[in-house]
C-alpha cells in the first residue's frame, strides 16, 4: 500500500514500527475528559487486557515531533480502532475522531465505534459497527472482538485465492499478523514476495513486508 | 446461462455474512453479493490443509 503523509502530501517511505495485538483508542484526551469516557475506557481495558489486547491512544508515544504525524504512524502501525463518543465531546473533538475513523478504515484496519446512547454518529459512519454504551456493553464488545479474531483465517484465505496479486496478498497477511501476533504470516508473505523479484528496500514491495 | 470461468471462485466475507466472488486468474475481488446465500454455479473456495 502506499501511505501518502497527510502533513506533506509526499509518498512516505519509511518503515512503519508495527504494534500487533494492540487497540487504538480514539476519544478527548485532554482535559476535562468526561467521567463516562473513563468509565468506558476502563471497561474497554478489562475486556481486551484478557485477549492479550493492549490499548493505547496518542497519548501513549512522545515524540516531541509533529502531532499529526505521530497519530498517523500510531494508526497505520495498528490492527484495531475504537472511537468512544459521548454528547460531551466538542464538535472539534468530534471531527477529529472521525477523521482518524476514516483513515483507519481505508487503511484496512477493524474499526469500532462506542457511543452514549444520547450522542449521534454522522450519516458516512451508518454502516460503520458500533456499539452503544448501556447494559449488555461488555457482552456485546466481547463479541465484536471474537469476530475479529477470526479474521486472520479469512484474511490468510484470501490471501491464497489473491495470490496472482502478491501486493494484496502480503497485505491481507500482514493484516492477519497485526490482529493475531502470529508471525507465520510474514513467512508466508516471504513466499508470496518471491512472486515480485528484487526490489529496493524501501520500495512498497519490501516496505509492505517490514512486519 | 452464461459459463462460469474455471478460476471464479466465492467465499463469504466474516464482516459482512455475504459471499464476495474473486477470479484467481485476475488477482481480484471481482464482486459482492448484496443479498444473503451463496452465488449459484459458482464454486466456494476451500482453504488450503496445513
Amino acid at each position: 500500500m502506499i501511505y501518502y503523509n497527510p502533513a506533506d502530501g509526499d509518498a512516505d517511505n519509511n518503515p512503519v514500527k508495527y504494534r500487533p495485538k494492540t487497540c487504538f483508542i480514539m476519544t478527548r484526551l485532554g482535559h476535562p475528559v468526561p467521567k463516562v469516557i473513563k468509565e468506558i475506557r476502563k471497561d474497554i481495558k478489562e475486556v481486551l487486557t484478557p485477549l492479550g489486547i493492549k490499548p493505547i491512544d496518542a497519548n501513549s508515544l512522545v515524540t516531541g515531533k509533529d502531532f499529526l504525524k505521530k497519530i498517523w504512524n500510531m494508526m497505520r502501525s495498528v490492527p484495531l480502532g475504537i472511537a468512544i463518543i459521548t454528547e460531551e465531546i466538542p464538535p472539534t473533538t468530534l471531527a477529529n475522531i472521525f477523521y482518524e475513523i476514516g483513515l483507519m478504515q481505508a487503511y484496512g484496519k477493524e474499526t469500532l465505534v462506542i457511543k452514549t446512547p444520547k450522542s449521534s454518529v454522522p450519516s458516512d459512519f451508518v454502516r460503520t459497527e458500533y456499539i452503544e454504551y448501556k447494559s449488555g456493553f461488555r457482552t456485546q464488545l466481547k463479541r465484536f472482538l471474537k469476530e475479529v479474531q477470526k479474521r486472520p483465517a479469512h484474511y490468510e484465505h484470501l490471501a491464497e485465492l489473491l495470490e496472482r496479486n502478491p501486493l494484496l496478498s502480503i497485505d491481507y497477511l500482514r493484516r492477519a499478523y497485526l490482529i493475531s501476533g502470529d508471525k507465520s504470516y510474514r513467512k508466508k508473505a516471504l513466499e508470496y514476495k518471491k512472486g515480485i523479484g528484487d526490489r529496493a528496500k524501501n520500495s512498497i514491495e519490501s516496505l509492505m513486508l517490514d512486519f | 446461462m452464461a459459463k462460469q470461468k474455471k478460476d471464479i471462485v466465492q467465499t463469504k466475507n466474516p464482516r459482512t455474512g455475504k459471499y464476495v466472488k474473486i477470479d484467481r486468474a485476475a488477482g481480484k475481488i471481482v464482486a459482492h453479493k448484496s443479498t444473503s446465500g451463496p452465488y449459484k454455479n459458482v464454486p466456494v473456495a476451500r482453504k488450503r490443509s496445513k
